[in-house]
């Protein structure tokens, strides 16, 4: 009985100790998240969920500076997880942040659901309508007719080069002569071909920033507007374009979006980039040494969109009034052109494009290019693609087939069917 | 109750303390039989918590469709989600994946926390720090480490590509430790190897110190070499902790979850790369459960993991203590 009583006490302290590990722990987690209420009294916090770089931090700052009774607190994560993370708190009902920002490719999946989200109409935001381009303020907007969402930015599309690069390998380095190179998606493999050869360096990052804007050229995309999935439109003319540049060994193949592929900015692993607008922030959050060295030329084939965003609200958040300040601040055209000028992210109103701001705006970083000029121009003669509500998963999946061929699991010219199939699954799920 | 009867102990005493209080009797009896439960209650009443039902209730889920995307597939689904996982490629890759990459870690890092457990148990210079050197790998926060060996890995400027490049190999193209299946299970196999060896080696040392002296030195004296000490005389007496290792890890690898899922390029897919080449089965539970929504799908999932590991577990213990009783 003694030794019994003994060890039992014994297991007993350590079970105690971690019992109070445990509450501690959950204790500590629980201050961290108090931010649901905020401080002071009368004092909002606004959680706002972004991915990418939509110059969330100015917008803080003057929102903040604007309304002192407004905290924001910003949370960036992964693109894809981002996205989903929304839909799981949509079903459960809470958790959501205030202010969500929501991509094209996953548009249609959520305007579907849209009475999880605050009608912005009820806000007093309808007034904007006039603003936007026509098309990015339809995509957003449910069938029943309430706005779920008010446009940030339309991506454009256009091709990044390095100037310097291309100088060592013989390339012109003008932005007019390097358009010039590439009227085509052929005779864009071939000037990679020429670099290679010359530099023994490769041409594109990979093989899926070739497929994304291609496919945003093509009329229709993965699926039409029934939601019927189109494989053999234009996914595959753009599923060929990268499987061509990878054959032709002009792909670094890195995975985009990834520590390697960041780091690929920085080692000159590559020399051209797909370049949609908001393409320009990320590439000056990566790589703040090349500044100078990149310059924008033309896309082969002219137009196409790819990516753009709109700030949501959940219907589920507690302060829907501040949210919708938010957004009404953010989407402003003083905050719109801010934007464009420190990120790059091109606006979707197209007064703007017309604003002297805008057109006389030379980008620092890409040597001074008029980013307003080039991307404005292809963002109005856009004719906008259908996005299906399985888009994004279809997407990702997809790439990861092109991933494959990269890695040199796949031959190129096996891979069509694997992303047939692929497709398939999620289009059937 | 009649021993105390048969004594010729005075009885004086023993009745006047059952007059003084039958509470006093009461608590005695209390504190004997049931404070013991009481103190180990709190373990557990958290295991019951944390442990059994989660399990029960995640047994249920399994049977139910739960999807997180689409709130009105709901209700019984029978042996649906099972069959379906069954028949699911898929599946069976990530099964493959796990016992593969459970193999190459739990086997040399077993056996090399043999070996090192050995050599420390030798006279050395500078013991503590020894002992603590191998541990640090333990203390190490597994992200903190694994995003430095997924690093470590990296095609285009990893240290493994360049060491591999010194010994002559992968000159012309480097080689993509995520493209294959085999090189990516050497990498994940390698993170795990690294931090448990250590921790693994100071339990086979603790045991390896409790075994009297004298029994090596008549080995020693019968003419047993350290080779024949190690496998006839260490290995046997310290088979409690070896039993106890193998089904730890056994456990742990057929979890594996951290290290694969931080070695993709995009952890946040947890697809184990571009062809799941590495998808452990916790990583395709997440996926399916977290990422794809489907609940139920991935509870009928866990539930054959469990089972598998309780399996598994019992084989290892069972051909551990074969190999420690049979030499």
């Amino acid at each position: 009985m003694q030794t019994f009583g003994r060890r039992a006490l014994g297991v007993t302290a350590a079970g105690l100790a971690a019992a109070l590990a445990i509450s501690g722990c959950s204790g500590e987690k629980l201050a961290g998240n108090g931010g649901d209420s905020g401080g002071g009294e009368g004092q909002i916090t606004l959680k706002v969920n972004y991915f990418g770089d939509m110059g969330q931090q100015m917008l803080k700052e003057r929102f903040e500076k604007a309304n002192p009774n407004i905290k924001i607190t910003l949370n960036s994560a992964e693109f894809n997880a981002h996205h989903e993370d929304l839909q799981k708190k949509l079903v459960a009902g809470s958790g959501a942040a205030d202010v969500v920002a929501v991509d094209e490719g996953f548009m249609v999946k959520f305007k579907a659901q849209g009475d999880q989200f605050v009608n912005l109409l009820d806000h007093g935001l309808g007034s904007a309508e006039s603003r936007y381009l026509p098309w990015k303020w339809k995509n957003s907007l449910t069938a029943d007719g309430k706005q779920i969402g008010m446009g940030t930015d339309v991506g454009g599309l256009a091709m990044c080069y390095r100037t310097d690069l291309f100088k060592a390998a013989g390339l012109p380095t003008d932005r007019d002569q390097v358009s010039a190179l590439w009227p085509t998606w052929d005779k864009f493999i071939a000037t990679g071909q020429t670099y290679t050869k010359a530099s023994g360096k490769k041409f594109i990052d990979s093989g899926t920033n070739l497929f994304n804007p291609v496919l945003g050229q093509q009329p229709v995309g993965f699926y039409d507007e029934k939601d019927q999935l189109q494989m053999e439109g234009g996914p595959k003319v753009a599923f060929d374009v990268s499987m061509k540049a990878i054959e032709a060994g002009i792909s670094a193949n890195l995975v985009s979006f990834q520590p390697g592929w960041n780091q690929g900015f920085n080692a000159d692993k590559f020399a051209v980039l797909a370049c949609p607008a908001w393409m320009l922030g990320h590439i000056q959050q990566t790589a703040p040494g090349t500044k100078g060295k990149w310059d924008i030329a033309a896309i082969p084939g002219g137009g196409g969109n790819w990516g753009g965003s709109w700030w949501t609200i959940p219907a589920q958040t507690k302060n829907a009034a501040a949210a919708a300040k938010f957004i009404e601040f953010a989407t402003a055209p003083e905050q719109q052109i801010e934007v464009f000028k420190t990120v790059g992210n091109l606006p979707s109103q197209p007064a703007l494009y017309k604003d002297q701001a805008v057109l006389d705006f030379k980008h620092p970083f890409m040597s001074n290019a008029p980013t307003g000029q080039i991307f404005a121009k292809t963002a109005e003669s856009l004719k906008p693609q259908y996005l299906g509500v399985k888009h994004g998963k279809t997407r990702e999946d997809v790439e990861k087939v092109i991933t494959q061929v990269g890695e040199g699991k796949v031959k190129p010219g096996e891979a069509w069917p694997k992303a047939v199939e692929a497709a398939q699954k999620v289009a059937s799920s | 109750m009649s021993l105390t009867q048969i004594r010729p102990a005075p009885p004086a005493p023993e009745q006047r303390s059952a007059s003084i209080s039958k509470s006093k009797l009461w608590w005695h009896r209390f504190d004997t039989k049931a404070v013991p439960y009481l103190l180990i209650a709190p373990f557990f009443v958290l295991f019951a918590i944390f442990g059994l039902f989660p399990l029960i209730y995640n047994a249920v889920v399994s049977l139910r469709h739960w999807r997180l995307d689409d709130p009105k597939k709901t209700g019984w689904a029978g042996f649906e989600n099972y069959t379906k996982v069954f028949a699911d490629d898929v599946f069976w890759n990530a099964l493959g994946n796990t016992f593969g990459i459970f193999i190459l870690s739990t086997v040399p890092q077993l056996v090399l926390a043999l070996i090192i457990a050995n050599l420390l148990n030798h006279k050395l210079r500078f013991t503590t720090f020894w002992r603590v050197a191998v541990l640090l790998p333990y203390v190490t926060p597994v992200a903190a480490s694994t995003l430095l060996f997924a690093m470590f890995f990296q095609r285009d400027s990893g240290m493994a590509n360049w060491f591999l490049s010194m010994v002559g190999f992968g000159q012309e193209e480097p080689l993509n430790w995520r493209a294959e299946k085999w090189s990516s299970w050497i990498a994940i196999a390698t993170m795990v190897n690294w931090k448990w060896i250590g921790y693994n080696a100071l339990l086979y040392l603790s045991a390896m110190q409790a075994i009297p002296k004298d029994v090596y030195e008549a080995a020693a004296v019968d003419g047993a070499g350290p080779q024949r000490q190690l496998w006839q005389i260490t290995v046997p007496m310290i088979q409690p902790v070896l039993i106890f290792t193998v089904v730890l890890s056994t456990i742990g690898g057929l979890q594996l979850f951290n290290e694969p899922m931080l070695f993709d390029e995009n952890p946040a897919l947890a697809s184990g790369g571009s062809d799941g080449q590495w998808q452990t089965i916790a990583q395709l539970i997440y996926q399916v459960g977290w990422r794809n929504g489907n609940l139920g799908s991935a509870a009928a999932m866990s539930w054959i993991l469990f089972l598998i590991i309780l399996v598994v577990a019992g084989i290892n213990a069972l051909l551990t203590k074969r190999l420690g009783g049979g030499r």
